[in-house]
């Protein structure tokens, strides 16, 4: 009985599990859309506003569901599954555009909910009321840099178009005040129409200098706008991080690299190289040399200057070194140089033994035995010369 | 120590002096100047003297400033006359250049009896020795010519010698070419071979007389056996080896005939002798030795006996005065026929010269 029972709630779990899948089993269908096209199931309608970029497969895509309850407008990148209103899973829509054909076309999948029906395609031309005849600004915002460093210049364009069909009015573009990385410096706020007719766009470009390192998030630009009823619409850009690097400077290494000890009263060489391991040009390289103690190695051509040394450039000079007293000498090398706007210091130093004189005990040990037996032998052969 | 002068006069003396230098250096090597030292064993000093610049250039191992030039043109062309005129000339220069040299207990005076320089110069030489330096010794060692060299060269020995003997010297040692010449077949080696026979035995008879001795000989005993007999002599030398290291065999050895610089049978014509032994002990039979000095006491007056302990093999110089001298009555014999024939063939030449003349003795030149 108990058994009879089990297989019982057994059957009628799968019966309701079967059920359920049934009732929430998605489908989909692909569309080839033009601009302006739109697909419409059950309240939503999803229409192709503009193929922004074919190079980059970014397609701007508008999902709204009678009602207002939903009006969004989004660029898609080709490939990826957007949702909108929650996605096909949870009783709303998953659009995902799987192909562009033009500037003008492209194919587009709708995941939906079996249940919502059968999905219908609208031409701009045979839609009673669709996008076609109002006005659809797109507005984008862009870095002429994504990856600027503390202090480098950045141009922002701010570009306004209106995609739409009808006549654009009340442009007001709402950008977000200056951000706490970057100061603006000029151009701010970018000024764009007020109107747009239908394919017209306008630009403005502002110039912010990075002041700060990091990653930062630079978020959308907003763009409101009517149509000719005087319906407000607004639309904005993707938001989009940049990352800041930090500050570009010269970084000079010097090495000194002396040709050995010198002896007492000769010359030797001290090479001096200069490298920028930095990112940076380094301005105005002025090195003074200085040698402790002072007065027992002279030193010729050993300060030097340069207008500028670039990034991964390196110089080299060699200066001429004499030792006038035996001992331990420091050279040491200030270098100082600009990178454009402060100043800045390196040193280096060596040190260079000038020896003591060097008698060559070794060859008069040789020559004394020689000139002693000479001069024995001449000695002899005068005494014995008659 | 002895301070002893060797003067080496004329041609001959100045090479037995070069000989006596070289043998000091050590007598292996032509170069041995330059690289030793002369090892005498006094303080000896050495002179060269002789009127013929080029003899003294000969010279390789005695120091220029042991060659004494007398200047005389070039030698005296044997003339005994020539030379005395010479020495007497500059008797001061030479007599100065000795008289740097310090004081001396005794002078050896190597001379040949019948050169120029030589034989007139030594006799003077010695005069003028005993003069200055009054407690001298001095000892020439005259060499005697080769007989068939001229009737010059023998005359020039008889006179030459007879003068050596007339002068106060401490007697005379005799050294003969005509009787060394057996040494070798070359005269030119002859004389080198003579001339080293006369330096080592010097060398080792100043050596002995300056040595302590195991059995003492002196300077004194060295003076007593040259006034022996006539004052004559000579010396022998012999050298034991390994093959034969008996120091009876090296005694007997020294005094035959060959081993002499001059003929002489030791045991029947020597007056008294020094007999000096040099070795290492365990060669030196003290029983030996006496019984040799014995035998030769037997003929010789006296016989001095002087040991001197040094390593080697027995070496034995034997120094003696003869009480007879057959070879030089010979020798004056010989210069007496020499001067004779000499004489007589000047007179023939005269004569001749003169019946020449003689031709002409009534006439005049006619042109």
């Amino acid at each position: 009985m108990r058994l009879t029972y089990l297989m019982v709630l057994i059957v009628v779990i799968l019966t309701s599990s079967q059920a359920k899948d049934s009732n929430n089993e998605v489908t989909f269908s692909d569309f080839t859309l033009y601009t302006g096209d739109s697909v419409e199931i059950a309240s939503y309608t999803i229409q192709l506003v503009e193929v922004q970029s074919v190079r980059d497969g970014i397609v701007v895509i508008r999902a709204t569901k009678s009602g207002g309850a939903l009006d969004e407008q989004r660029a898609l990148l080709q490939n990826n599954a957007n949702s909108f209103d929650g996605g096909s899973e949870n009783g709303g829509l998953t659009v995902t555009i799987t192909d562009i054909f033009d500037d003008q076309s492209a194919k587009v999948r709708v995941e939906y909910p079996k249940d919502m029906g059968i999905p219908r395609k609208q031409t701009a031309e045979s839609g009673s009321k669709g996008p076609g005849s109002q006005p659809v600004l797109a507005v984008e915002k862009s870095f002429d840099n994504d990856n600027p460093s503390v202090g480098s210049e950045v141009k922002v364009t701010v570009m306004v178009k209106n995609i739409g069909g009808g006549l654009a009015e009340d442009i007001v573009v709402d950008d977000q005040p200056p951000l706490a990385n970057f100061v603006y410096i000029a151009g701010y706020p970018p000024k764009i129409k007020s109107q747009l007719d239908p394919g017209e766009s306008d630009s403005a470009i502002y110039v912010i200098d990075a002041v700060k390192e990091g990653t930062v998030k630079v978020p959308p630009i907003e763009v409101r706008y009517s149509d000719s009823k005087k319906n407000t619409k607004s639309n904005e850009s993707a938001p989009f991080n940049v990352v800041i690097a930090p500050k570009s400077m010269p970084d000079l290494d010097i090495k000194l690299n002396p040709s050995g000890s010198i002896p007492l009263g000769q010359a030797g060489r001290l090479n001096v190289s200069l490298y920028n391991s930095g990112k940076a040009t380094a301005y105005k390289v002025e090195i003074k040399s200085e040698i402790e103690p002072s007065g027992g190695l002279d030193a010729t051509d050993l300060d030097k200057s340069y207008f500028e040394i670039d990034p991964g450039a390196m110089e080299s000079y060699s200066a001429e070194l004499t030792g006038r007293s035996s001992g331990e000498y420091t050279v040491n090398l200030k270098v100082s140089y600009q990178d454009g706007n402060d100043v800045l210091l390196k040193e280096g130093s060596t040190t260079i033994v000038v020896l003591e004189r060097e008698y060559k005990y070794l060859y008069y040990l040789l020559i004394l035995p020689l000139l002693a037996v000479s001069a024995w032998l001449i000695k002899r052969y005068k005494e014995y010369k008659y | 120590m002895l301070n002893v002068l060797m003067l080496g006069v004329g041609q001959c003396g100045n090479r037995i002096l070069d000989a006596i230098n070289k043998e000091a250096f050590g007598g292996a090597s032509r170069l041995s100047k330059y690289y030793s030292r002369q090892k005498f064993p006094s303080r000896v000093e050495t002179i060269a003297i002789n009127t013929a610049i080029n003899d003294l250039k000969e010279l390789r191992f005695t120091t220029a400033k042991d060659r004494l030039h007398v200047p005389n043109l070039h030698g005296v062309g044997a003339n005994r006359n020539v030379g005395k005129q010479g020495f007497w000339d500059n008797r001061e220069m030479i007599m100065e250049e000795i008289e740097k040299r310090g004081d001396f207990d005794v002078a050896f005076v190597m001379t040949s009896t019948s050169g120029g320089t030589g034989s007139s110069f030594s006799p003077l030489l010695i005069h003028e020795l005993k003069e200055r330096y009054k407690n001298i010794s001095v000892i020439p060692i005259a060499v005697l010519p080769f007989r068939e060299e001229g009737s010059i060269y023998l005359q020039n020995a008889a006179f030459s010698l007879r003068e050596l003997m007339e002068v106060d010297a401490e007697g005379l040692i005799l050294a003969d070419n005509q009787y060394l010449k057996r040494c070798s077949g070359d005269i030119a080696t002859a004389y080198d071979k003579i001339n080293t026979m006369i330096a080592q035995r010097t060398l080792f008879l100043i050596e002995s007389l300056d040595s302590e001795m195991l059995s003492v000989t002196d300077l004194g005993d060295f003076k007593t056996v040259m006034s022996g007999g006539l004052r004559m002599g000579t010396m022998g030398f012999s050298q034991a080896d390994r093959k034969n290291p008996s120091v009876k065999s090296a005694i007997q050895n020294s005094l035959k005939p060959g081993s002499l610089l001059y003929p002489a049978n030791v045991y029947d014509e020597a007056a008294r002798a020094m007999v000096i032994i040099q070795g290492s002990r365990e060669y030196l039979d003290v029983d030996e030795i006496t019984k040799e000095i014995e035998k030769l006491c037997a003929g010789a007056g006296h016989v001095f006996k002087g040991l001197v302990i040094k390593k080697g093999y027995p070496k034995v110089l034997t120094l003696f005065t003869l009480a007879s001298v057959p070879e030089i009555e010979t020798l004056y014999a010989q210069a007496a026929r020499a001067i004779h024939e000499e004489k007589d063939r000047k007179q023939r030449a005269k004569k001749q010269l003169s019946d020449a003349f003689a031709h002409i003795e009534d006439l005049e030149e006619i042109y």
